[in-house]
């Protein structure tokens, strides 16, 4: 996939339905849920042995980039929007990009012992606070950084989502530095909260597809 | 277990709970005060027979059923039974005097914690009930641990306590699904599951929980699991009088309970009947396994020797003359310690 380079303002791109989205031609990407035999606990994997995992199967992604941010627009479609806990019983839905960290980041792992990926990550609950996380392998997630702008909107059985940085980043070294240019590489992740999906129950784009920014 | 060194544990003497409920209320206002937590009751006390909190936790799932972990259901706020919202302000507040009176506001509640407190089992004239305090069994086999995919939770080297990470712990609820005995909760608020810790800042100082020392029935043992000075050794491996509830369900608990009796029957004429026990023993079973039956002997019978006026280790023990024998060492007064709030 190619970013596409505009002029409009960082603000204009976070407008999921906003016009400059509108000329940008999707990629589609097929998502499948992550396998049974990555959950990393037991009690997880017999439970859902017979449940499927990865309710979202498609999703259409598109990029964006201005002078100095980098945006990606997600659209899915889902019927009903989960947008907090419920009573204990649901869940927020979610979505991410991940982005590696190292050449060698596994993406179905999360990355690995020494060779870690990034995401920017949002969840339905958090409003327009993205989250920047880091991950070594399963379970190991954590927050590194909170500059990542989210938007979503959903309306008739469609979610439609912007995640937005500095191409810079913070910096530091779980914040992925990006530039005008560069070859790099992406991954998806939707979490569908009515499905009880969370954490490594989600649907995810297989392995990593290629991303050239403009 | 690897990796522990002592397991603290408890006892609780079911022929003493009273129902009083102050184990409850020294729990939650010691730990579960703070927003978020309205609904949470780290210690509950139920009337058995009866649903339990939260409303039907022993058909939920979890554990270990034939040795395999599984998630069991997650059990919603609602089936705990959420706190109840009162007009306090007004009727404290508000200058109304007699006018106003204390209700529940808004929607009248459908359950709460021992919503079903007075009804009970059997038929009269042998109708019979008890009381079950529960809290976290501090398993040694911690269904919730084990399925927790971010390892947040963990089961303390020095004592077996089992306690959430909360640094780590993003709010995913596997703990809740996996916990057999349902004695997990999730806080809205900060968005992470919380549990009772065993009152692991006492017991540093050598303080037993909150729940036992404030227990004005002398109900609640407290100690090492192999202190064999203490009652805990003795109640559970010496007198095996002390049993897991539900060991079944395959988590190895560290909180026994002496099992219940309850006064003769009455037959059809009104006479006592000792033949058979007011409660049954396929409930009590149902509950505590095939062992309960081999319990209640041995407490019958060292009841009775005690009953001729001769000693029985196991009845004084249960007695439990010298209050501060009960916790196994963590006998210190909480008062004589300056508690600095973090």
């Amino acid at each position: 996939m190619k970013t596409f380079s505009t002029d409009h303002p960082l603000a204009s791109l976070l407008d999921p339905a906003g016009s400059p989205w509108s000329a940008v031609a999707a990629t589609v990407v097929a998502l499948d849920g992550t396998p049974l035999a990555m959950q990393p606990t037991a009690a997880v994997r017999n439970s859902w042995r017979d449940r499927p995992i990865g309710a979202v199967r498609s999703v259409e992604v598109r990029a964006l980039q201005s002078a100095d941010a980098l945006a990606f627009h997600l659209r899915w479609a889902d019927d009903a929007a989960n947008r907090d806990h419920g009573d204990n019983t649901v869940f927020p839905d979610a979505a991410a990009i991940a982005l590696p960290l190292h050449a060698d980041a596994p993406l179905i792992t999360m990355g690995a012992p020494g060779a870690p990926l990034t995401a920017w990550f949002w969840r339905a609950d958090s409003g327009n606070q993205g989250f920047e996380v880091r991950a070594e392998g399963p379970g190991s997630t954590r927050i590194t950084g909170r500059t990542v702008q989210a938007n979503a909107l959903w309306s008739d059985g469609v979610w439609q989502l912007v995640l937005a940085r500095s191409l810079a980043g913070e910096g530091t070294a779980d914040s992925i530095a990006l530039a005008s240019g560069q070859a790099s590489r992406f991954g998806v992740a939707v979490w569908e909260g009515a499905h009880g999906e969370r954490g490594g129950l989600k649907a995810f784009s297989g392995d990593w597809r290629e991303l050239l920014l403009a | 277990m690897p990796g522990i060194k002592r397991q603290m544990a408890m006892v609780m003497d079911l022929n003493k709970c009273i129902g009083c409920q102050t184990c409850t209320v020294a729990c939650k206002t010691l730990w579960t005060a703070s927003e978020g937590m309205e609904h949470m009751f780290f210690n509950t006390v139920n009337t058995m027979p009866g649903e339990g909190t939260p409303r039907g936790w022993e058909a939920m799932g979890g554990g270990f059923p034939g040795g395999e972990a599984q998630l069991g259901k997650l059990p919603a706020i609602g089936e705990f039974g959420d706190a109840w919202k009162y007009n306090h302000e007004e009727v404290f507040y508000g200058g109304k005097g007699q006018d106003v009176h204390l209700g529940v506001q808004g929607e009248a509640p459908t359950w709460g914690p021992n919503w079903d407190e007075d009804q009970g089992g059997g038929e009269f004239p042998n109708s019979f009930f008890f009381y079950l305090p529960r809290l976290c069994n501090h398993c040694t086999h911690p269904a919730c641990k084990e399925a927790c995919p971010r390892g947040a939770i963990e089961k303390r080297e020095a004592d077996g306590v089992v306690v959430v990470n909360e640094d780590r712990c993003r709010g995913y609820r596997h703990c809740m699904e996996a916990c057999p005995y349902k004695k997990i909760y999730f806080n809205h608020v900060s968005q992470v599951s919380q549990k009772c810790i065993f009152c692991f800042p006492r017991l540093e100082q050598g303080v037993a929980p909150a729940c036992a020392r404030q227990c004005p029935g002398r109900v609640r043992f407290v100690g090492y699991r192999d202190d064999q000075d203490a009652p805990i050794w003795k109640l559970v491996d010496k007198w095996k009088v002390a049993l897991p509830l539900h060991p079944e369900f395959g988590t190895e608990p560290n909180v026994f309970y002496v099992p219940p009796s309850a006064p003769a029957r009455f037959d059809a004429d009104g006479r006592m009947d000792e033949s058979k026990p007011r409660i049954p023993d396929e409930y009590l079973v149902s509950l505590f396994g095939e062992r309960v039956l081999e319990a209640l002997q041995t407490l019958a019978g060292e009841r009775a020797k005690a009953a001729r006026g001769e000693r029985s280790e196991l009845m004084d023990l249960l007695i439990a003359y010298r209050w501060q024998d009960m916790f196994g060492g963590f006998d210190r007064d909480p008062q004589t310690i300056k508690w600095v709030e973090a």
